[in-house]
């Protein structure tokens, strides 16, 4: 004979007991453009934000923020090492492993490195997923020295 | 909403910043480190926590006593009429015999600046001679200089075109200048070779419109520089074209002292022999006073305002010119002293080491000759005492845990060198008490298979009978000098110890001394039990002596009433006196007295605990 449990004594099949936390990412846009109607500085949202934050993190050199030597993906260290020293999977540990470390929002998916020697140039394309979103999202970086 | 920012931590003033956001819902990503938000949070962080830093620093930096920066102590110190004491060159004294083998002259020179070489601590250091000794020839070519001071280092010269200006100070670029010894000669033009002499303003009584004195102080980067007059009411000054030379020792200050073989580095070769004996080692040499030492003596220098007064003047004066040479001082009036004699102070002067007995003395002439006579009050007499030793003898016990893998014998190793470096680093000055529990602590800290410990302290003085009947002899020989030596010596003694002593105890003896000679018997001194009254006891415990004087437990004396010693056979290590303090925890000593260890006198006993707590009694 069937019996009808509560909600809270385990019985899963009158009501849905998942719920979660409505959040949404919204940080600075770090251009510092100013909205014309306002004056304001534009918002990033949602995967933008992630993305931002990424990509900061990855091009913040090691020991440049105050108190934090190990914060950073120092990737442009790497512009001056010799070529011959410099594997893809050098450039790649360094981003998983910084991303790991700093960034809880992302979850890694694939990290590509393309080295171009003759142009002093490294190509970084990362993919990853947003937790508590849908979305996936790829940033690509270019590793080049400016003059 | 308000954001303190007081902190000065980093992380906390983040923290702060990060609740004002928190308190809105304009932006959500303040907690994730690689956000822009946080990039910008951590720059307001970080100036704040700068901003906070600089104003706590520049507060700190306002105040001699919480300043740390050494500029800003020397300049607060300044402030205060004290100007901190250079580095000082050792000096040593020495014998010099020189034997010119061929063609000797009837006289030789050891002129000023000649060099001589010693090693300390497998480094060599230059000493030379400030002034020019002259001997005789003894007939077979031997030249003998007794007693040539020796000093430490080299004199160095800078030479300055003098200023129009008399605000431009003449900066030494030297750290290592010994500022007593700096002299200064000011040349009309350097076509000439008269000049005029200036002297430090600190060795002047009197000053006009045409004193010639300088004033040298140290600068801001440690180096030294040298103000002149103001032409009017400081003195003269030199005009502008002069020529200022600046003469000074260069040291190695402290690094120099405890040198005893000595090299001459002149009058050498195969016409020469030369043979230098010590007489004292090298000595007095010091760093510059350290900045705990400025915050020290500062205040007490201004609060003397360069006069002798209280107690504590001539403890900062003293401690102020001659502090190269001593490890402490103590003072005392003579109304405090026991017995009291009125129209005197007394001090103690706990030498540093190597000062051999003709330094000291020729330092207690200086102290009376430059300060005392000049600055104390009239009618008052300065006497100074030697510091007297007061032994401890620490009886220390502790429990084992038999679980702890670790033996009682091991512990009492351990126990034994916490106890000496306790007391080699809080004793051994005036004013040093010593704390039975904050040693008991120390042992029970050290390791967790040490369950409790207890200590046992006696104090102990020492009568040097040796000096004593050496004292007799020639005071014997003085009236007859036909007399012989004495095989014993018989004499009061009144032994004064810096604690009250314990009353008299139904089991425990209160006073008791080492063993010595009485009658050709081996003895010993000790109190009869339950009462003030000594008796001498032999080895087995048989009173041979029933009244051998008393001991007063209040004024902390021990009286021994024509104590006999006999001379053949003591063992010339000083007869040892322990007594039992009335308070063990704490020993303060007083006036002229400094605490040591004696390490013969002390045991150490671990004991494994054996006992369980799950049996009847």
């Amino acid at each position: 004979m069937a019996k009808n449990f509560s909600i809270e004594d385990g019985n899963l099949y009158n009501a849905p007991i998942t719920t979660s936390i409505k959040r949404i990412n919204k940080d600075i846009d770090t251009s510092f453009t100013a909205k014309p109607s306002t004056g304001d500085i534009y918002k990033v949202t949602d995967a933008a934000a992630v993305k931002q934050s990424v990509k900061n993190l990855l091009m913040t050199e090691r020991g440049k923020t105050p108190f934090r030597p190990y914060y950073g993906g120092g990737l442009e260290t790497f512009l001056f090492s010799l070529s011959t020293d410099l594997e893809p999977s050098d450039i790649e540990n360094r981003v998983r492993q910084t991303i790991e470390a700093h960034e809880p929002r992302a979850k890694l998916v694939d990290v590509k490195v393309t080295i171009k020697e003759d142009y002093n140039t490294a190509n970084v394309v990362i993919v990853f997923d947003v937790i508590g979103s849908t979305k996936r999202v790829t940033l690509g970086l270019t590793i080049a020295r400016t003059r | 909403m308000t954001i303190n920012s007081s902190d000065l931590d980093f992380y906390n003033i983040k923290s702060k910043l990060k609740t004002y956001f928190k308190q809105s819902d304009e932006f959500a990503d303040y907690d994730f480190e690689a956000s822009g938000l946080s990039n910008i949070m951590d720059v307001l962080a970080y100036n704040t926590h700068i901003n906070g830093l600089i104003a706590n620093m520049s507060i700190n930096e306002s105040f001699l006593s919480t300043s740390q920066l050494r500029s800003s102590v020397v300049s607060h110190a300044e402030s205060l009429g004290y100007f901190p004491t250079s580095m000082t060159a050792a000096r040593a004294v020495v014998d010099v015999e020189i034997t010119v083998l061929n063609n000797a002259p009837t006289s030789l020179p050891l002129n000023a600046g000649s060099k001589f070489f010693v090693t300390i601590d497998e480094t060599n250091y230059e000493f030379f001679t400030l002034q020019t000794y002259e001997a005789i020839n003894d007939t077979t070519g031997k030249f003998v200089f007794p007693n040539v001071t020796l000093v430490e280092g080299k004199v160095k010269t800078k030479t300055f075109l003098a200023d129009s200006n008399i605000d431009v100070p003449y900066v030494i670029s030297d750290n290592n200048i010994d500022v007593s010894t700096m002299s200064i000669s000011v040349f009309p033009n350097g076509n000439t070779s008269e000049s005029n002499n200036y002297f430090n303003i600190k060795e002047v009584a009197t000053i006009t419109d045409q004193s010639r004195v300088y004033i040298v102080r140290e600068a801001m980067n440690g180096f030294y520089e040298v103000l002149f007059g103001d032409g009017n009411v400081l003195g003269q000054r030199p005009q502008a074209g002069n020529i200022i030379s600046i003469e000074y020792i260069s040291t190695s200050g402290v690094e120099g002292n405890g040198g005893s073989e000595f090299n001459l580095n002149e009058y050498t070769g195969e016409d020469y022999s030369t043979n230098i004996s010590l007489v004292s080692a090298s000595a007095g040499g010091s760093s510059r006073e350290s900045i705990s030492q400025i915050k020290m003596n500062a205040p007490l220098a201004f609060s003397a305002q360069n006069r002798l007064v209280t107690a504590d003047d001539y403890t900062g004066m003293i401690m102020s010119k001659y502090g190269s040479y001593l490890r402490d001082v103590s003072t005392w009036g003579g109304n405090d002293n026991i017995p009291p004699q009125y129209g005197k102070v007394f001090v103690s002067l706990n030498f540093a080491d190597g000062i051999n007995e003709e330094s000291k003395t020729t330092i207690e002439n200086l102290i009376r000759s430059q300060l005392t006579s000049n600055l104390s009050i009239m009618s008052i007499d300065t006497e100074f005492v030697n510091p007297e030793i007061t032994y401890l003898e620490l009886i220390t016990r502790f429990n084992v845990d038999p679980v702890k893998n670790i033996s009682a014998s091991q512990l009492e190793v351990a126990v034994e060198s916490i106890i000496t470096e306790y007391t080699n680093l809080t004793l051994s000055s005036f004013d040093s008490s010593f704390r039975r529990s904050n040693l008991l602590t120390l042992i029970d800290n050290h390791s967790n298979a040490i369950l409790n410990s207890k200590m046992e302290v006696k104090v102990q003085q020492r009568l040097d009978i040796d000096s004593i009947v050496t004292d007799l002899n020639v005071a014997r020989k003085a009236l007859d000098p036909q007399s012989e030596d004495l095989t014993f010596m018989e004499k009061d003694f009144t032994i004064n110890y810096p604690v009250v002593i314990a009353s008299p105890d139904k089991d425990d003896h209160i006073i008791q001394s080492s063993m010595f000679k009485w009658y050709d018997k081996n003895v010993f001194v000790r109190n009869e039990l339950g009462s003030t009254r000594l008796q001498l006891f032999d080895v087995n415990g048989d009173v041979k002596l029933s009244n051998a004087g008393f001991y007063d437990a209040a004024k902390g004396t021990v009286n021994l009433r024509a104590l006999r010693i006999d001379v053949d056979g003591y063992l010339s290590s000083g007869l040892k006196i322990s007594a039992t303090p009335a308070n063990q925890s704490t020993i303060s000593p007083l006036r002229n007295y400094i605490i040591k260890l004696d390490s013969s006198g002390s045991t150490v006993i671990g004991n494994t605990e054996q006992g369980s707590t799950k049996v009847l009694l």
